[in-house]
C-alpha cells in the first residue's frame, strides 16, 4: 500500500490516468489557472476542474521565444508547456477558464486563442464596492452559461448544491490537514503540505488519501515524530503560489532550521474557505471566490487581515513574502505587508524576490538564516 | 580563546578573541580557493599564537563560504556576526552599512540586536566588484581611488545600475571628454545612492557604522556622507567585524 505522503508527492501520473478514463466515459475536463475560477461550478457541469501546468523552470526558455524576459516565471512557464505540448491536462481539456488577475496573464490568453476553446472571467478590482461584486456575480453566471451550451445541460440548484458540498468536503480535507501546522510541535513540515496540492478536484481518490493522510499525522503524534527541532522558529509564508518543483523558498527554510507552519497564499489555505451551503448556491459561489485576498484587488486589506489571523492561529515567529519575480501587484504590495508585519503584528520580516531557477539559493538561504536567528 | 572565520566572496578574514581583545587577526584573498585559503589562513594564526585547536573555546564561521569550513564549531549568517562585531566596537549604533565584493547590505540595530536588514539581489551593482570595474575602465587602481576624488565635488550621473552596462556609460562619459576623476565620484555616489535605496522606507539613522572592504575607499565614505547628511564612522579596521562577530558569537 502507497503511503500518503509519497501518494501527493506523485500524484500527477495516477491524475493524468484518472482524466482520461473519466473522459473517455463521457465526463468534461475544465483547464484552470487560479484560485478566483470556481471549482464548485464546473464540478456541477459534470465536468472536472484541473489546475493547469506552471511549476516548471525548463518550459521557460521556449515561452521567452515568444514572451518578454521580464515577465513573472509562473505566466513564462504556464505558456511554455502549453507551446511544447507538455501539459497533458491542457491537451485533454474541453475549455479553458482564464481570468484577468494580472497583465502579463490577461494578454497571455490572447496567445493561445487559436489552441483551445477559452472564457474569460474578468476579475472586478475594486472588491470594496457594491458594483464591483454584481458585476463579478455576473460573471460567474456567463460561466454557468458557457458551460451549460458546452456540455448541452441545464445546471439546476441541486447540481450547484451537490458540487458545493462535493467542493467544501475537499477543501475542509485540505484545511484539516494544513492546520496540523497549528500544532505546538508540528508534526507536518511545510515542504510535505507543500507537495499536498494536487490538479484534479473531485477525484475521490484524493479524498481517500487526505483521510489516509490525516491517520498517518495521527500515528506520529503517538510515537513524537515531530517535523522539526523543538523549538525551531515557526513562519508564516505569504506571498505568490508555489507547488511542486517551485517550493524552493519553503526548501530553504526548513533546511535553516526553520519550520513552514502555515501559507498565506493560493497554494496554501488562503483559498480554502468554504462555500455557504445556505441561499442561492450560485451567490454563495460568487462570494466565496470573491473574497479571496489577492494583491490583484484593490485595497487589499483582506490579506492584512488573514496575515494577522493565520500568525496567530499557527503562532508564527516570522513572516516570509515570496514574490516571482515580476509578479508587479505582490511586489509592489509587499511594502504594506512588510510595515504591517513588523509594526502591528511585531515580527521579523522578509521578502524574498526570486524565479525558478536555484542559482540564488545561497543569497536567499544568508537571508533565511538571519532571519530565523532574528527570532530567538 | 574564541575563533572567528569571515570566507567572503573576495577575502577571507580569521581572528583571535581572548574575551577582552582581539589577539591576531589575518587578512587574506579568497579567489579560486576560498576553502584551502581560509585552512591555510586558520592554520597560520594558531601556530604563529602556539595554540592549537583544542585551545580554542569556540569556532564560528561565516561568510557565503561558511558551510564549507570544517573546522567549524557552528556557523552564523554575516549578518548576525556584522552586527555583532560592530555592536562591541560601537555599541551605540544604529545602522550600518556593508559593502563587500560580491553584496551589500544595510542593517538596523535595537539596543545592539538586528531587527531589520536587507542585502542585493543577483546584481554586481553597488558592491566591491562594481567599483574595481569601474577602475579598471578609468585606469584608477583601488588604492589611489581616495585620493584621485578627495579635490572637488563635481560629480556625473551614472544611471545604469547593472554592472555591465554601466560599464558601456562610463566608456561613454570618458569619450564624451568628461575627466575620470568626475566620472568615478559619480561611480561612488551610485554606489552609495543604491545600497542606501535598500533601506527602504525606514531610511537610516545615526550612529551610521560603515564596514567591508568598500569602506576603506574613502571615495565612497564621502559619498555616504554626501547622500546622508550623516557623518560616517569607519572602524579602523572595516573588513574584519564579519570576523570579529563570528568570534564573540554565543
Amino acid at each position: 500500500m502507497i503511503n500518503p505522503f509519497e501518494y501527493f508527492a506523485t500524484s500527477v501520473g495516477a491524475e493524468i490516468d484518472f482524466v482520461r478514463a473519466e473522459k473517455r466515459r463521457g465526463k468534461g475536463v475544465v483547464g484552470i489557472y487560479c484560485e478566483f475560477t470556481p471549482r464548485d461550478l464546473i464540478l456541477a457541469a459534470g465536468a472536472y476542474p484541473i489546475c493547469l501546468c506552471g511549476s516548471s523552470r525548463k518550459t521557460i526558455p521556449p515561452a521567452e521565444t515568444v514572451l518578454p524576459v521580464n515577465l513573472c516565471p509562473l505566466i513564462k512557464s504556464s505558456l511554455g508547456y502549453i507551446l511544447t505540448n507538455g501539459c497533458p491536462f491542457f491537451s485533454m481539456a474541453d475549455l479553458i477558464v482564464a481570468e484577468t488577475t494580472c497583465d502579463g496573464k490577461k494578454k497571455v490568453w490572447e496567445l493561445i486563442r487559436d489552441r483551445k476553446p477559452q472564457h474569460i472571467l474578468e476579475l472586478t478590482q475594486k472588491v470594496l464596492e457594491t458594483e464591483a461584486w454584481e458585476h463579478w456575480l455576473m460573471e460567474v453566471r456567463k460561466l454557468k452559461i458557457r458551460l451549460e451550451e458546452l456540455y448541452q445541460k441545464t445546471i439546476s440548484d441541486d447540481d450547484l448544491r451537490s458540487a458545493i458540498a462535493a467542493m467544501n468536503r475537499e477543501r475542509a480535507l485540505l484545511r484539516d490537514v494544513m492546520e496540523y501546522g497549528a500544532e505546538p510541535r508540528p508534526v507536518i513540515s511545510g515542504l510535505e503540505l507543500g507537495r499536498l496540492r494536487f490538479r484534479v478536484s473531485g477525484m475521490p481518490e484524493h479524498h481517500r488519501m487526505l483521510l489516509e493522510l490525516k491517520d498517518a499525522l495521527e500515528e506520529r503524534k503517538r510515537k513524537g515524530v515531530f517535523a522539526a527541532a523543538e523549538n525551531a522558529p515557526r513562519v508564516l509564508v505569504t506571498g505568490c503560489p508555489m507547488s511542486e518543483g517551485t517550493l524552493k523558498v519553503v526548501e530553504i527554510i526548513e533546511e535553516a532550521g526553520g519550520i513552514v507552519v502555515v501559507q498565506e497564499t493560493c497554494s496554501g489555505i488562503k483559498p480554502l474557505d468554504p462555500v455557504s451551503e445556505e441561499g442561492d448556491p450560485l451567490t454563495a459561489i460568487a462570494e466565496k471566490h470573491f473574497r479571496i485576498p489577492c494583491s490583484c484587488m484593490t485595497p487589499n486589506t483582506g490579506r492584512l487581515e488573514l496575515i494577522s489571523k493565520l500568525a496567530k492561529q499557527f503562532n508564527a515567529d516570522a513572516v516570509v513574502d515570496l514574490v516571482w519575480q515580476a509578479c508587479h501587484t505582490y511586489n509592489v504590495e509587499s511594502f504594506q505587508v512588510g510595515e504591517f508585519v513588523r509594526k502591528e503584528l511585531d515580527l521579523p520580516y522578509l521578502k524574498v524576490e526570486t524565479d525558478y531557477s536555484p542559482g540564488d539559493k545561497e543569497q536567499i538561504m544568508v537571508r533565511i538564516q538571519t532571519l530565523l536567528e532574528m527570532t530567538r | 580563546m574564541r575563533c572567528g572565520v569571515d570566507i567572503g566572496a573576495r577575502s577571507v578574514e580569521v581572528l583571535l578573541h581572548d574575551g577582552t581583545r582581539t589577539v591576531d587577526v589575518i587578512i587574506g584573498d579568497s579567489l579560486r580557493d576560498p576553502r584551502g585559503n581560509a585552512e591555510a589562513m586558520f592554520r597560520q594564526i594558531l601556530e604563529r599564537n602556539g595554540l592549537t585547536k583544542e585551545d580554542l573555546a569556540s569556532i564560528v564561521a561565516t561568510g557565503y563560504g561558511r558551510n564549507y569550513f570544517g573546522h567549524a564549531t557552528r556557523t552564523c549568517s554575516e549578518i548576525i556576526c556584522h552586527a555583532r562585531g560592530v555592536f562591541h566596537l560601537h555599541p551605540d549604533t544604529v545602522t550600518i552599512i556593508d559593502i563587500g565584493g560580491q553584496d551589500s547590505k544595510i542593517i538596523r540595530l535595537e539596543n545592539g540586536k538586528p531587527v531589520d536588514f536587507s542585502m542585493n539581489d543577483r546584481c554586481a551593482a553597488g558592491t566591491g566588484r562594481f567599483i574595481e570595474m569601474a577602475g579598471d575602465i578609468l585606469g584608477i587602481p583601488l588604492e589611489k581611488m581616495g585620493e584621485a576624488t578627495r579635490d572637488g565635488d563635481d560629480t556625473v550621473e551614472i544611471s545604469t545600475m547593472c554592472a555591465v552596462f554601466a560599464e558601456s556609460e562610463i566608456i561613454g562619459l570618458l569619450q564624451g571628454g568628461i575627466p575620470r576623476e568626475r566620472i568615478l565620484r559619480g561611480v561612488f555616489r551610485s554606489v552609495a545612492a543604491r545600497t542606501l535605496g535598500m533601506a527602504g522606507g525606514a531610511g537610516v539613522a545615526a550612529p551610521l557604522v560603515f564596514t567591508g572592504g568598500v569602506a576603506r575607499n574613502m571615495g565612497v565614505v564621502r559619498a555616504v556622507e554626501a547622500e546622508t547628511g550623516l557623518r560616517v564612522v569607519v572602524p579602523p579596521e572595516p573588513r574584519i567585524t564579519g570576523a570579529l562577530g563570528a568570534a564573540l558569537i554565543d
